[in-house]
């Protein structure tokens, strides 16, 4: 497969012409994965689309060819193109939730597939898609393949994504962002999965990413997009020793908070001797229950969780999805009930009438109302609250756009304009202006590169020195933990299993917390946490 | 299922209650009664207009005529109509039995036009065929039923093609063969006009829904895994379409039975529209409210087979009830 020269702009709804890719060189030789670098906006995915010739209609391929086996994709019939789809080139996509048609069974969708390319009885297909599934790792493919997408978990949804597509046993494999949406253990899994079947398929494989640490382990080759243009192109080794700071940047973001890292500064704030905030025995279940049958299924989300905060302190929870974190922190919000037990905060905080948390979500887009302006958003809790006048609330949105890092001057443009990270900043504003004195932090990094993941949580450390703010970040993933957090709690199956600092921690040796450190070591650049 | 039925079938009696409580009060509110207009002939004494109302308990109180009737209803007796002095359900049943003969087939029909015809435009986008659709279908949201109607008459009239009104000749004679083909006969114009006039909106929902689902993540990544068009369409995306389209197949049959009453009215179809019209304007209190309810009766029916439809259409709803 080579790449050569190519280009496409994209129609904007206003009639500008946005130029997402560049005269793009690439090659991938046969048997190989190129890892493609970029931050989101690169024009990464734009590149895995074109392949494919999949551009949503706005988009154009001004120039340039794409060359697989010697034929040019580009200058191929809808039906030629439609038998390289699939059976020679194969895409894996970011969002397998998304990409799974979500009234379809597993195995119809994967049928399909194989029946679009080869002639097959029905029994032979569903036999070699169960041989597949297998093959992927799940240990029942009858259950799976009768299984309707909603049913199964994001890991579960991207293996069946993933044996859709091989299961014509094409010889290149686009994987666009396959990761960033599962959560770290998983994320692992996958990837050794990937691992696996490179080597037992001999597959070529391009894999789109913003972490370099997965490439690591995984790609032969590496080639960084800045901004739609090819920026260097070599072994990760050959990259790391480039004199690039963007390059450098990349593969090692945690080099980039140590640089925005404010040195510790004597607290301005009274450390109490009270907890700030206590939680005794806490417990919480859920009940789902079928209305056509008469079955119901307790779901023990939480079970008798003691800890309690000191004020400015900084403690992360991380577990794997489903382990009760996101309860952990409703409760905390006041958003649930506990079942039983208490969360009491320090007296003097209890009397402070509202505002007091505030959480962070994952998805700062939808968590912004997307007609609002920027002002609008942050303005939103001076509103609520009917504090100041309305020249009062813009002089103070302006203040907290500075705060966190945002140009005052675009206090009026939409949310929707803002990139991630600009919107994650926005959130944080907003919750600055309800004057918090704990932020919890729900996955609020997740969805964001790991470069802007470190300028963020080196924002939120330089905020909470000047305004005494106290943390809880609960997360998947144990990115820059030791640099951020005080303490670690482990949660496993709505149990705290362990807490302690994140450099004792990471010493452990519980098989819940130990799994997390294999998996985030496996994903990360080697020595990023480990050599804290 | 079961219970989820039983829930349904109260909501359902519920909504029955409530709209027979409001038509009361509405027809309460608006002045004179069925007797008025004989006080003005002068011919009948005052006595007798006594006697009458008293007869058919029009000088009692709202609320106790209201719930005389609910009894009377419980036990399957839906009020006795003043103008034809005969019970009420008599009058409506084989009315409302000829309103379903007409809509029921337009209601299938329409949705077995359209659902084709929206596939091929929007997957047609922007092309010549999806031009003329978003433009045809502009049009017939522009055209009345009434105009609709009307121009059916002139063309029945001119032509001579097609009876231009009612549901049956008088003069046919024959078997039952005979007798449900001349009924086909004088469907045709009313069931083209109902069909016409409801078939717009449904054709540009049909459109929109698919060119949703076929502007997903899911749809892009079978084109890329090679899926030949035809499977794309009709195997991928439409069953994917569904959700959205049967809800509004629910509310298609409210479009329908509204237009129908209307229509039945203009070409003189012997279905409920022509006897609510007349019993409204002789103020026949019972059997408007019998041919309200039975339309109700019809929506409820029609919004349960969509939910119905949608369980077993949807994986998703499946899992969630």
């Amino acid at each position: 497969m080579r790449l050569a020269d190519l280009s496409i702009d994209y129609l904007g709804s206003d009639g500008e012409v946005v130029s997402a890719l560049r005269k793009v060189e690439l090659e991938i030789r046969e048997g190989e994965v190129l890892g493609v670098l970029g931050e989101s906006g690169s024009g990464k995915s734009s590149l895995s689309n074109a392949i494919l010739r999949l551009l949503p209609p706005n988009g154009r391929i001004t120039s340039g060819r794409i060359e697989y086996r010697g034929k040019d994709l580009l200058a191929l019939s809808q039906s030629e193109l439609r038998q390289v789809r699939g059976a020679g080139i194969a895409l894996i996509s970011q969002e397998p939730a998304l990409a799974l048609n979500p009234v379809l069974t597993i195995g119809r969708q994967i049928i399909d597939v194989l029946r679009a390319h080869r002639r097959v009885s029905k029994e032979q297909a569903m036999e070699q898609t169960r041989a597949m599934l297998r093959e992927i790792g799940f240990p029942d493919p009858d259950r799976i393949s009768r299984a309707y997408p909603h049913q199964l978990s994001g890991g579960q949804r991207q293996r069946a994504a993933i044996a859709q597509a091989l299961i014509c046993e094409p010889s290149l494999l686009v994987a666009d962002e396959p990761l960033s949406s599962l959560d770290t253990i998983t994320q692992a899994e996958i990837l050794e999965l990937l691992q696996k079947l490179k080597g037992e398929l001999n597959l070529s494989m391009m894999f789109i990413t913003h972490n370099a640490g997965v490439l690591s382990s995984l790609a032969e080759r590496v080639a960084v997009i800045e901004n739609g243009q090819m920026r260097a192109c070599g072994t990760l080794d050959e990259l790391s020793s480039l004199d690039d700071a963007y390059v450098r940047g990349l593969i090692f973001p945690e080099k980039d908070l140590g640089r925005v890292l404010v040195q510790p500064q004597e607290p301005n704030w009274s450390v109490t001797e009270e907890p700030f905030l206590r939680l005794r025995n806490v417990s919480k279940h859920f009940i789902q229950r079928r209305i056509f049958s008469r079955r119901k299924f307790a779901v023990q989300a939480l079970q008798a969780i003691d800890f309690e905060i000191r004020e400015g302190s900084t403690i992360a929870v991380i577990g794997r999805s489903g382990s009760g974190k996101t309860t952990l922190a409703r409760c905390i919000a006041g958003f649930e009930t506990p079942d039983s037990g208490e969360v009491s905060f320090a007296a003097e905080v209890a009397n402070q009438s509202r505002g007091v948390v505030q959480l962070i979500f994952q998805d700062a887009g939808s968590a912004l109302n997307p007609r609002f302006t920027a002002a609008d958003a942050i303005a939103e809790p001076l509103v609520i609250a009917r504090q100041a006048s309305p020249d009062q609330r813009s002089q103070r949105v302006r203040q907290f756009m500075e705060e966190v890092g945002l140009d005052p001057s675009w206090a009026s443009r939409i949310v929707i304009e803002f990139s991630g990270g600009q919107r994650q900043r926005i959130a944080i504003a907003r919750a600055l202006a309800a004057s918090p004195r704990l932020l919890i932090l729900d996955e609020s990094l997740s969805g964001l590169d790991l470069p802007i993941q470190a300028q963020i949580l080196g924002l939120l450390m330089d905020l909470q020195s000047r305004h005494g703010l106290t943390y809880l970040h609960i997360t998947h993933d144990l990115n820059f933990l030791s640099r951020f957090a005080d303490e670690v709690i482990v949660m496993d199956d709505g149990r705290i299993v362990e807490r302690n600092t994140p450099a004792v921690l990471f010493q452990s040796t519980h098989p819940a917390t130990r799994s997390l450190i294999e998996a985030s070591e496996r994903l990360h650049a080697p020595g990023l946490e480990v050599a804290q | 299922m079961i219970r989820y039925m039983l829930r349904r079938f109260g909501h359902a009696l519920l909504l029955l209650v409530g709209v027979s409580l409001l038509l009361f009060i509405l027809m309460e509110a608006a002045p004179g009664d069925f007797f008025s207009e004989a006080r003005l002939s002068g011919e009948i004494s005052p006595q007798t207009l006594h006697a009458l109302r008293a007869q058919y308990g029009l000088d009692q109180p709202l609320p106790v005529r209201y719930l005389k009737w609910v009894s009377s209803a419980m036990h399957g007796d839906f009020g006795y109509s003043v103008a034809y002095n005969m019970p009420a359900s008599t009058l409506l049943l084989p009315r409302a039995r000829n309103t379903l003969l007409l809509t029921v087939p337009c209601l299938l029909i329409s949705w077995l036009l359209a659902v084709p015809l929206g596939v091929l435009a929007a997957s047609r986008r922007g092309g010549w065929i999806d031009r003329v659709y978003s433009g045809g279908t502009s049009a017939l949201l522009g055209l009345h039923d009434l105009l609709l109607a009307l121009l059916a008459l002139l063309f029945a009239l001119r032509t001579g093609a097609f009876p231009a009104g009612g549901m049956a000749s008088l003069d046919v004679t024959g078997g039952l063969w005979v007798h449900w083909k001349d009924i086909g006969w004088h469907m045709v114009l009313p069931a083209a006009v109902l069909i016409v006039g409801s078939l717009a909106p449904i054709l540009r929902h049909v459109r929109s829904t698919m060119l949703d689902v076929l502007d997903s993540p899911y749809m892009r990544a079978a084109e890329g895994h090679g899926i030949n068009r035809f499977t794309l369409l009709f195997r991928h995306a439409l069953p994917a379409a569904a959700n959205p389209l049967i809800s509004l197949f629910g509310l298609s049959t409210a479009l329908l039975i509204g237009g129908s009453l209307l229509v039945e009215v203009v070409m003189s179809w012997p279905g409920l529209g022509p006897m609510v019209l007349e019993a409204i304007l002789a103020r026949d209190m019972f059997l408007v409210l019998g041919a309200v309810l039975l339309s109700t009766l019809f929506l409820i029916v029609g919004n349960l087979l969509a939910d119905l439809l949608l369980y077993a259409f949807d994986p998703r709803i499946r899992t969630e009830a």
